[in-house]
Formats: C-alpha cells, sequence, structure tokens
C-alpha cells in the first residue's frame, strides 16, 4: 500500500509579512486578555473582535472578491486562524462561519444566498451554529429524525430537536442537517440542508445546555411547526448526506484540532523556564516534537484541501492524534509541576491547568468521535 | 519525483525485494548468500546512494535518496546496506579511503554526521514501519477467528487505525527533517528537525512494534516470522545515533532556553 504523506507548504515571504502583521494585530487586540481567558481557545465569543478581524480582510480570505472574500491562498487562510488559536483569540462569533458554513454556501448556495450572506460573514458581523447533532443521532448522523415537509406555497414546515448547539444562542444562521422525505430507516436518502434564520423564525425555541463546568455554549434547539421560506433549501434536495460530509471535512481538518488546549503548554513552559531537569527537557521536547509534527500534517491537509482533493482520512488522522496529544497534556504537566489544579487560582498555571482538565473529555468527542474517526481510518486501509 | 529516480527505486525494489525473501527469519545468511547478495547490492551502485553524483552516486534530490532510503527500511535483507551507505559518505567527505564491502557502522561521527546518519535512519524506520504496517494489515485480513476475518472485529480496525496514524506522523516527521536539509542545509535548524523527527518516529516505533505484535497474536512471536525482523530492528535502530532521550533533551532543552514567550515562534518556525 502507498503510504499517506502530507505534502505541507514552505512558509514564503507573503506568509511571513501577513504572520507578522497578524501577531502585531493580536499583541495588541488581545493585550488585557488573560491567560485563563485565552484557554478558552475558540469557545470565547466577541462580536467586537471579530468584525475587526473582518475589517482587515482575516475572515472568509480565499473566497471570491464578489462575496467580500480576497481570493488569497489556503495557506495564507491557515496562518491567520492558527496565530488566532495560538494566541487565545475570541473567535467563535466568527469561527463556524468562516471554517464550515461560508465554504458551504459557496459551493452549494444560490447566488441570491451567497450575495446575502457571504459577504456578511467576510465582515465578521455573521455568526453561524451547526444543525446536525440531535437527542438521538450522535455519531450515527444519518439517524436524524428532525423533519422539514415542503408545503403547498413552495414553503417548509420543521419539526424536530437539535442538540449541543454551540453558541446557537447567539448564532444568526444554521445550516440544519434534516429529512426531507421517507424515514430513519432510509438512512442517507432523503435527507437536505435548510438554512435557518436564527433570529426571525417563528416556531424555532432555542433552550440552553450547560457544561460540566457550568459554561453555556450548548443549547437544545426546538423546532416546532416552525416555517422557512422557499428559498431556504441549501443545496439539492435529497443530497444532504453528501453534502454534510463535505461540510464535516471542513470541521475535521483545521489546526483547532491540535491547538485548542495550547495555552496549558505554554504556561508549563512559563512554569519550567530555567529548569535544569533533564526530565522537564526530554518531556518538554517531546511534547514540542508532537506539536511541530502535528502541524506539518495539518499544513498538509490544507494543501491537499486547496488542490481540490478529499483529504478526509488525513483529516481524520490529524484530529485522532491532535486529540490524543491534548488530552494527553494535563497529566504530563502534572507530572512535572508540583501545584494543584485550581481555576480560582491567581496563579495561571493553575488556573488553566484546572480548565484544561475539565475541557479535555470534549477533545474526542467534538466534531467526530475517537471511535468514528478510527473507523474512517479503518475504511482507508481496506478492513470494512 | 525524476525519471532516474523512479529507475533507482524499482531496480532497489526488485532488488532488496528477493534478498528479503531469500533470507530465513532468525537464521544467518549463508557463506554463498552473503557473498552473492552483496555483490548484486555493489553492481547496482547502492552503498554509493548517498554519495554525490561526482563522487560516484546517484545524483538523486535529496527527498528522492531518502525515499530510496526508506525503500531499504521497507527490505530486511541481512545486509548493513545503510550503514555502508553512511561509511562511504563520510568517507568520502574526510578524504578517507573508500570502506571495502559491507560496513556494519560508520565509526566515529562529528556533529553535521551524527544528524545526517540520525535522519538516514529517521527515513530508515520510517520504511520498516510501512512493512509493520503491512505486514499487519495482510495477517489481520487473512487470519480466521471465531469464524470471520480479524478484520471484521472493531477493536481490531482500531487498533490497526491508531498503527496507521503513527506511520502516517512518522513520514510527515522525516520528510519534515529532510525538508529543512534541503532548503537550509546543517547547522541549528537541521539539527532541531532532526530531533524533532527522532523525539517523533522513536515514539511510533514503540506503538507500532506494540501493536503489530499485539495484532499478529503468538505467530508474530515465533522465530520464522518477518514481522520481528522489523521490530526488533526498531527496538535497536530508535536508539542510535542519538537515543530517544538524547534527542526529545536536545528539542527540550532549546524549547526552555527560548521559553513562554518565544515558543509559538519556535513552532512556526520548525
Amino acid at each position: 500500500m502507498t503510504p499517506l504523506t502530507f505534502p505541507a507548504p514552505v512558509e514564503n515571504a507573503r506568509t511571513e509579512a501577513l504572520r507578522a502583521e497578524v501577531r502585531g494585530f493580536l499583541a495588541e487586540a488581545l493585550a488585557s486578555r488573560a491567560p485563563l481567558e485565552r484557554a478558552e481557545s475558540w469557545n470565547g465569543f466577541d462580536r467586537g473582535f471579530s468584525r475587526a478581524m473582518g475589517q482587515r480582510g482575516w475572515l472568509g480570505m480565499t473566497w471570491p472578491r464578489r462575496y467580500g472574500g480576497q481570493e488569497r491562498t489556503a495557506f495564507e487562510r491557515y496562518v491567520v486562524i492558527e496565530e488566532t488559536l495560538a494566541a487565545g483569540a475570541p473567535v467563535a462569533a466568527h469561527w463556524i462561519a468562516d471554517r464550515q458554513s461560508g465554504p458551504t454556501l459557496l459551493r452549494y448556495g444560490t447566488e441570491a444566498q451567497k450575495q446575502a450572506i457571504l459577504p456578511r460573514i467576510a465582515a465578521g458581523e455573521c455568526t453561524f451554529c451547526i444543525g446536525m447533532s440531535e437527542p438521538d443521532a450522535g455519531s450515527d448522523l444519518a439517524a436524524v429524525r428532525t423533519r422539514a415537509d415542503r408545503q403547498g406555497d413552495g414553503s417548509w414546515r420543521v419539526n424536530g430537536t437539535k442538540l449541543w448547539t454551540t453558541y446557537a444562542h447567539e448564532a444568526d444562521y444554521m445550516i440544519l442537517f434534516c429529512r426531507t422525505s421517507g424515514t430513519p430507516a432510509d438512512r442517507h436518502e432523503g435527507t437536505s440542508q435548510l438554512l435557518v434564520d436564527m433570529k426571525h423564525t417563528p416556531g424555532l425555541t432555542v433552550f440552553p445546555v450547560h457544561d460540566l463546568m457550568g459554561q453555556h455554549h450548548f443549547n437544545e434547539v426546538h423546532f416546532e411547526d416552525a416555517r422557512l421560506p422557499a428559498d431556504a433549501l441549501l443545496g439539492t434536495e435529497g443530497s444532504g448526506w453528501t453534502q454534510v460530509m463535505g461540510e464535516l471535512a471542513y470541521e475535521r481538518s483545521g489546526p483547532e484540532r491540535f491547538l485548542s488546549s495550547i495555552q496549558l503548554l505554554i504556561e508549563l513552559i512559563g512554569a519550567l523556564q530555567g529548569s535544569e531537569s533533564e526530565a522537564a527537557r526530554s518531556a518538554i521536547g517531546r511534547l514540542f516534537s508532537h506539536l511541530v509534527t502535528l502541524r506539518h500534517m495539518s499544513l498538509g491537509v490544507a494543501s491537499l484541501l486547496e488542490k481540490g482533493e478529499n483529504p478526509s482520512v488525513h483529516a481524520a488522522i490529524v484530529k485522532d492524534l491532535g486529540a490524543t496529544f491534548e488530552q494527553d497534556l494535563p497529566d504530563i504537566a502534572r507530572s512535572l509541576v508540583d501545584a494543584r489544579p485550581d481555576l480560582a487560582s491567581t496563579n495561571d498555571f493553575c488556573a488553566v491547568l484546572a480548565y484544561t482538565i475539565m475541557a479535555s473529555p470534549a477533545f474526542s468527542l467534538r466534531g467526530g468521535t475517537r471511535e468514528i474517526l478510527r473507523g474512517i481510518i479503518a475504511r482507508q486501509l481496506g478492513l470494512r | 519525483m525524476e525519471d532516474i529516480s523512479q529507475v533507482v527505486f524499482d531496480s532497489a525494489r526488485r532488488l532488496l525485494g528477493e534478498l528479503a525473501d531469500g533470507m530465513t527469519p532468525g537464521a544467518p545468511l549463508s557463506d554463498r548468500q552473503r557473498a552473492d547478495g552483496w555483490s548484486r547490492i555493489e553492481e547496482m551502485g547502492l552503498p554509493l546512494a548517498l554519495m554525490d553524483e561526482d563522487k560516484g552516486g546517484f545524483g538523486l534530490p535529496l527527498a528522492d535518496a531518502f525515499e530510496l532510503v526508506k525503500i531499504c527500511g521497507r527490505h530486511i535483507t541481512g545486509f548493513p546496506l545503510v550503514e555502508t551507505m553512511l561509511a562511504h559518505r563520510f568517507a568520502a567527505a574526510s578524504g578517507k579511503p573508500a570502506p571495502d564491502g559491507p560496513v556494519e557502522a560508520p565509526g566515529e561521527l562529528q556533529t553535521a554526521q551524527r544528524d545526517y546518519a540520525a535522519l538516514t535512519r529517521s527515513a530508515q524506520m520510517t520504511g520498516a514501519l510501512d512493512a509493520i504496517l503491512a505486514l499487519t494489515i495482510a495477517h489481520v485480513s487473512d487470519r480466521r477467528q471465531f469464524g470471520r476475518p480479524l478484520s471484521a472485529f472493531q477493536a481490531v480496525q482500531h487498533s490497526l487505525a491508531v498503527l496507521a496514524s503513527e506511520v502516517a506522523a512518522a513520514h510527515a516527521a522525516a520528510d519534515h527533517a529532510t525538508g529543512v536539509l534541503a532548503q537550509h542545509g546543517e547547522g541549528d535548524a537541521f539539527t532541531l528537525a532532526v530531533g524533532i523527527a527522532r523525539t517523533r518516529i522513536g515514539e511510533a516505533c514503540s506503538k507500532a512494534a506494540s501493536l503489530g505484535h499485539q495484532l499478529h497474536g503468538a505467530m508474530g512471536y515465533a522465530r520464522e516470522h518477518r514481522l520481528h525482523l522489523y521490530t526488533t530492528a526498531l527496538w535497536r535502530w530508535r536508539d542510535e545515533f542519538g537515543t530517544q532521550l538524547f534527542w526529545s533533551r536536545e528539542v527540550g532543552q532549546r524549547v526552555l532556553a527560548a521559553g513562554r514567550d518565544r515558543f509559538w515562534p519556535m513552532v512556526t518556525a520548525a
């Protein structure tokens, strides 16, 4: 069999200049952001920050200019997103839209949908949420029961419940994956994607779901005879499964899959600075080597995406290795620094450690569980 | 990839494949095998593969030269071919006479030579990891228990997914260090890239050997089986030209010296 390779692009003058510009902006914009806030990574929500990113042309960067994009390369976009993640910037107000909803609209949307929404995403003024998971459809996404029925006037009537919907309470839009014909037994057949206006849809209600830290990012979204206009259909009726798999490829491919706990690594290095400990050197050397290798693999995924290839297996490998790396980090930190995790501590290391320990179970759940990813990799190996 | 490289790869695969098939796992090569095999290797010019073209090498681009080393890693032949390649390269560079016949170890090395040898081992280990993955996939597809192939069990599929991911990471790490050598030549950046590659690949070797043996069951532990040719080689190679601990400390020391504020810039520069 042919080995899987990850052809990473090499930094050039243009990306170096962009990187310096982004770093300069972030240093100033985030000067007062505490390490514990930075540790929230892509859960931090700040519309003002997203607008500032949009004003600099750093959202929707690869899209055509006529939709508000900058027609820059995937590598340039990668530079911007990895810099914002590494700095712990509050990116949640634009993250999902820039990463997956925008590209899905660009690929499948009508001209009117693209004209109406893409420039707003690129300006940092439009927040999206993901309408995939349901109470009975987690890893088994094809089991969705939410249903949209076409009415006589062409509009849609939607009934069902979406769950774990991050920032649904803030979002302007959702891309809803649901059934438009048949029954859940039909699996991939009869599913579609619909564009939902989260602020102006009668029959739509958002309820908060708090996580184990007591934070409110997740929601439950109810559709009770909710009415969507005829032009809400995104892409082709009945092709929802193919479309949603494409959307997931964007969701799984990025550097957030190994950078979401980088603040802990930064604090750990701060705590060990000046240490002569051989164990510390070796452990940090190991973590650094993993991180750098993951980054090169992830850059390789971005470059395959840009070439129009489907790197879903490469992305699954990066996400699985990345989650394992991030989940190992708190215990490695605990073995090197004699300090108790404490969210309320004024010691940054202790606070960030406590946060990362509690955040870590989600790393191998969100965006595709470890089990689903390993199934995808095994299929590529010809085992299933 | 250049045509000449493809020709070299194909002939090396054919020859090394035949030599590997001809050896009995666990048994020493016969005198005849030893003499015939090495003369075929020399005929093809393989011991000179890492030399510059004007010194008798193939003139392969750097990435292709290390691809050839990966091919060597995929075929355990019982000959110290990669060690001899290194010995020829280092002898020529220091104006010493070319070694005669197979060389078990290239001898005392300066820092730059150690880095180069460590990267060569990285490529070779990556090739051996490919072989372990291929052997393991073949075994779990073939072997039946409880009335179905082992590959039908989800626990087996997931272990193999982990093995394949480790192998993919090893390739990425080796290829990147090769790229740094091609772009920057020998020096600090290369030493760091080699340290990263060796640290990451050494870990992949440990996991892959363990998973490969687990998935092969008792059969892979028998002397007649080919699996141990690769796993025992990896258990040696991962600690040669700098041990696992040596390389991880080399990397960690640099990261800790740079400190908290220089950490991320160091990641993007590496």
